[in-house]
């Protein structure tokens, strides 16, 4: 049965409009939370090359401001483009009008307020601890309902559509929506303590195998698939041509959702992680490959024949441009995920630099180049300026460059440095510090970068800012088309055909296809407690330790430091014995990390005398000349706030922590003893004010000094029967 | 109906065959083939894939940790063998380094790595005073200071530096903290350890 655009006119008649204004709303908000986003990258890519740049105020300090960045340039930059690149074409590819306007409504503002209380909340120190989810469980189940409100609209518009089956653009929407919902929901489960602290259901090993399905599937699921469905909505109106190949459709996109959710491993290979399970995550990489270049083909080859609108039509000239660049990112990603190559760019600079290609170059040019289209669209309107948006296109382009360069050079520089070791076994940059002045350059380098690319973008804010306004107010056009009946079914099509046919079903297929590799990856690691050995010596943190550790995870330590030594000749001669499961039973949430911009702090414990932590946090210069890390004078300002310790305890006996009632009910006296013995050691020998015992840097030192330190006690034989165990 | 229309879809003479006749907001699609490369690849990665998956976990490839050990052993070796020949003290050696400019340079390995704890002229700080007479571990001879300084005293805070440092710069910071000895700083940190008389 044919369908052309004018159906025949069988059924019935109906007339429907299109909901442009929450689109138009959408854009805004897009636009600026963008500007947003990128300043704070910048600001942080600056502190990193000049540590003076954290302003010495606890809220603009690099470990407050990155995850706000990072979720200012995922949840609020590209989010809002997403609802409403979807939102233009979701009504569009199916004749009708969003099901319902007041949840439409619901959806935006909920989703703004959201991002406030993440900006409000992230630069206090209110966070989980999660790399890119941060945010507290309040604003979690907050996440929840909208995007529920969210689903609710875009299946209700399914359910009254005027189009039988549904374009490729919307099955990549479908896949987004339920891996969205099911990665946000299993990784925020937490017990809360107070109002806006939690701690993680999951220790250790598992913990960071769910946070990693989960930060993996954050960019499959939020910046790859539905740029993929905008993707193939936006070029193919933008050149006018019909997509390349609707059998590649169709194979890449349940390759791709099938084998993207099982890569996560592959954030955590060398790690204490079960192997078999790093092993999944890398070679499923590996297959990821292909998958992927079968949305940049099609993308691309539908192009074919139009090729000179890449240099006129700044729209295609940005869609076409970040295809390249996912083309880019999706091969370097594989190549990353295999061991040997993970071995000398994991928790370098190199990933920063991979993950941006993947955000500018392919999040933000493809978000460029549909604002291109929407824009005059919307408002109905003529571009501003092609020169304008070429000017963007450069600056864009090569700030990108020059960050990606920057980045790659950085990264392998550090990391040839930090494994080289002489013929005696010694290391040849023992000094860490040697390892990051010789970088410093590049995050110049990279700061400068990321300017160009703010520049392009307030470039484009004025373009489409001129765009709009010289628009003409027009009357919301009315549509007609038949309604769904059963002439549009196709009998004799093929399986596929049929089940764009049934969304629904289609729905829960690819919920399948998701819950697959999510199970067999995640399953065992919940019932691993079987698996990981406790070793008796691993003892719970003490009270005040515990408190130390929020400190830790409040101030952001672990965007600079890992936690984790991988089993390597070099990392084992600079850090100690290589780490092991056993090591994370109580840790809520694990704090590994995923990059060391400074040491490893796994083994630090005892490493140095408390006098030299103290001088160190108040000023990280004063004992290693040339250091980037930042001051953290308030934290010998800021009392300790005893108020929640012992639910602290309670809470995590609850999580399965084997901590007595006697500890709990004594958490605050025993904090306060070790509290005394640090800070009587420190006046003795610094001749530090008294009243530092009353201060969070006294509880800071506690945690770091016990770092490792019931591990290295452990005897060979004992760590390697744990470690041994699969 | 959709809006743009305005334009025919451009399809060229070679592909009009491959058009099929969906169509969404005007989108249609072709059906092309899947690019042989394309398909090759992602078999090659597929049985790659499978191969290493069987290999490392069903075949008794080395694991990690396997690998790791036979590497670290010989890192292991390697060290005892630089232990055994630089952790005692080198009189020869000491002399001759003396002589070519010891002191200057060791002031040089002494503002990077020490002063952090033992402070400018070793006044002390977090580590002792090397100025006074008063000697926790080192009786303020070359030999002596050189034991402490290669093996350190990790537990009480002092790093060993016998494989952090070269033998020469380790022989060279001693002979600059040789200078501090006897000078009494003033506003030094308070003697610890025992008198050492000469
Ligand atoms: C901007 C990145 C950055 C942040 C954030 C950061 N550090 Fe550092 N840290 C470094 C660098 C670089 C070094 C190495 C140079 C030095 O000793 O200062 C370092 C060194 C250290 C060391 C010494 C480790 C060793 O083995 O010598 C400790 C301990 C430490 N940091 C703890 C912390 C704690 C605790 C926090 C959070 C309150 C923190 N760091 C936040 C970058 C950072
Ligand atoms: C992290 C701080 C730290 C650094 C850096 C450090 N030391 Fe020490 N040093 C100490 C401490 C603490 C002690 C006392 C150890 C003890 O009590 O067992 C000490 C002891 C000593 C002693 C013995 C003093 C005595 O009274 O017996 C000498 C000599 C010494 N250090 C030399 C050096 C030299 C040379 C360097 C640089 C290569 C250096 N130290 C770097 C902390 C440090």
């Amino acid at each position: 049965m044919s369908s052309q655009v004018e159906s025949p006119p069988v059924g019935k008649r109906e007339s429907f409009s299109y909901d442009d204004n929450i689109v138009k709303l959408f854009v805004i908000a897009t636009l600026i939370w963008g500007v947003v986003a990128l300043l704070l990258g910048v600001t942080i890519a600056f502190q990193l090359a000049d540590w003076r740049v954290n302003l010495g105020l606890p809220w603009t300090t690099f470990g407050r401001l990155r995850p706000l960045h990072t979720n200012a340039a995922i949840f609020a930059f590209c989010g809002n483009a997403i609802f409403a690149g979807i939102y233009y074409s979701h009504q569009r590819l199916l004749k009708a009008r969003l099901f319902n306007d007041v949840l439409s409504q619901i959806h935006f503002w909920g989703w703004q307020l959201i991002i406030v209380s993440a900006a409000i909340t992230l630069p206090f120190g209110i966070t989980t601890g999660k790399e890119y989810a941060e945010l507290e469980w309040p604003i979690d189940i907050a996440i929840t309902l909208i995007w529920v409100v969210f689903a609710v609209n875009f299946f209700g518009t399914i359910v009254r559509r005027r189009e039988r089956h549904i374009y490729v653009a919307i099955w990549f929407y479908i896949a987004t929506i339920i891996t969205v919902a099911v990665l946000h929901i299993v990784n925020s489960l937490e017990i809360p303590v107070s109002f806006l602290k939690s701690y993680s259901l999951y220790a250790g090993v598992q913990d960071a195998l769910v946070q990693w399905w989960y930060g993996h599937n954050a960019v499959a699921f939020f910046l790859t698939t539905p740029f993929l469905g905008l993707m193939y909505y936006f070029i193919p109106k933008a050149v006018n041509r019909p997509v390349y190949s609707y059998r590649l459709s169709i194979i890449h996109f349940w390759s791709l959702v099938f084998i993207y959710i099982w890569a996560g491993p592959h954030h955590l290979l060398y790690s204490t992680l079960p192997e078999w399970a790093q092993t999944l995550g890398m070679v499923f990489s590996v297959m990821l490959w292909m998958p992927s270049w079968g949305g940049m083909i099609n993308g691309l080859m539908t192009l074919r024949g139009v090729w000179d609108k890449v240099r006129t039509e700044p729209s295609v000239r940005f869609m076409a441009t970040a295809l390249t660049f996912y083309g880019m990112a999706t091969f370097e990603g594989p190549l990353l995920s295999i061991k040997s190559v993970n071995a000398i760019a994991h928790f370098t600079d190199w990933i920063p630099g991979h993950v941006h290609a993947g955000t500018i170059g392919w999040n933000y040019m493809l978000i460029s180049g549909v604002l291109f289209y929407l824009v005059p669209k919307l408002w109905n309107s003529e571009l501003y300026s092609k020169k304008l948006a070429h000017t963007q296109f450069w600056f864009a382009t090569i700030g990108l460059i020059l960050y990606i360069v920057s980045m790659w050079v950085a990264g392998i520089t550090q990391s040839l440095m930090w494994s080289a070791m002489d013929d005696a076994g010694n290391l040849i940059y023992p000094n860490f510090i040697e390892t990051v002045i010789k970088i410093v350059p590049m995050y110049w380098v990279r700061a400068i970068g990321g300017t160009f690319v703010l520049i392009s973008f307030v470039i484009m804010i004025i373009n489409l800012y001129k765009t709009a306004k010289a628009g003409k107010k027009t009357a919301e056009k009315i549509y007609e088309a038949n309604a769904l009946d059963d002439s549009s079914i196709e009998h004799n099509a093929s399986a596929h055909r049929k089940l764009e046919g049934w969304p629904m079903i289609f729905a829960v297929l690819s919920l399948i296809a998701i819950l697959v590799g999510s199970g067999i990856e995640i399953i065992p690691s919940l019932v691993a407690d079987k698996y990981i050995l406790k070793i008796e010596a691993i003892k719970p943190y003490t009270s005040l330790e515990l408190y130390g550790r929020d400190v830790y995870i409040k101030e952001g330590c672990y965007l600079c430091h890992s936690q984790t030594v991988r089993p390597m000749s070099h990392e084992v001669v600079r850090y100690g014995k290589p780490s092991n499961a056993a090591e994370f039973v109580y840790d809520h949430p694990f704090q590994w990390g995923s990059k060391r911009t400074g040491p490893d702090l796994a083994r630090v414990g005892g490493k140095y005398p408390n006098m030299w932590h103290y001088r160190h946090f108040l000023d990280p210069r004063q004992v290693t000349q040339g250091s980037i890390m930042p001051r953290y004078t308030w934290l010998f300002e800021n009392k300790i706030d005893y108020s929640d310790l012992s639910k602290k305890l309670q809470v995590m006996k609850q999580l399965g922590v084997p901590y007595s009632d006697e500890e709990i009910l004594n958490a605050v006296e025993n904090a306060k003893g070790q509290a005394q013995g640090i800070a009587d050691e420190l006046v003795e020998n610094g001749k530090v004010p008294e009243k530092i015992v009353q201060m969070d840097v006294v509880a800071l030192i506690a945690y770091i000094q016990r770092l490792g330190v019931d591990y290295s006690a452990v005897e060979e034989e004992e760590s390697d029967e744990a470690a041994s165990v699969k | 109906m959709s809006e743009h229309n305005n334009e025919k879809l451009d399809v060229k003479e070679d592909e009009i065959h491959l058009l099929l006749d969906h169509s969404y907001d005007g989108i249609q699609e072709l059906n092309h083939p899947l690019p042989s490369w394309w398909n090759a690849t992602f078999y090659i990665c597929c049985a790659f894939a499978l191969g290493y998956f069987v290999y490392y976990q069903f075949m008794n490839g080395p694991s990690l940790n396997d690998e790791f050990k036979k590497d670290y052993k010989v890192v292991l070796a390697a060290k005892e063998e630089f232990r055994k020949a630089n952790s005692v003290f080198n009189q020869e050696f000491y002399d001759k380094t003396v002589s070519k400019d010891g002191v200057n340079n060791g002031k040089v390995v002494y503002e990077i790595n020490c002063m952090p704890c033992h402070m400018e002229g070793g006044r002390g700080d977090v580590g002792p005073n090397l100025t006074d007479n008063y000697w926790l571990l080192a009786k303020g001879t070359p030999p002596t200071i050189h034991k402490v300084v290669f093996g350190g005293s990790e537990e009480n805070g002092m790093p060993a530096w016998g494989e952090i440092l070269k033998p020469e710069e380790i022989y060279q910071v001693i002979s600059y903290v040789m200078t501090f000895k006897n000078t009494f700083v003033v506003g030094g940190k308070e003697p610890q350890g025992e008198k050492v008389d000469e």
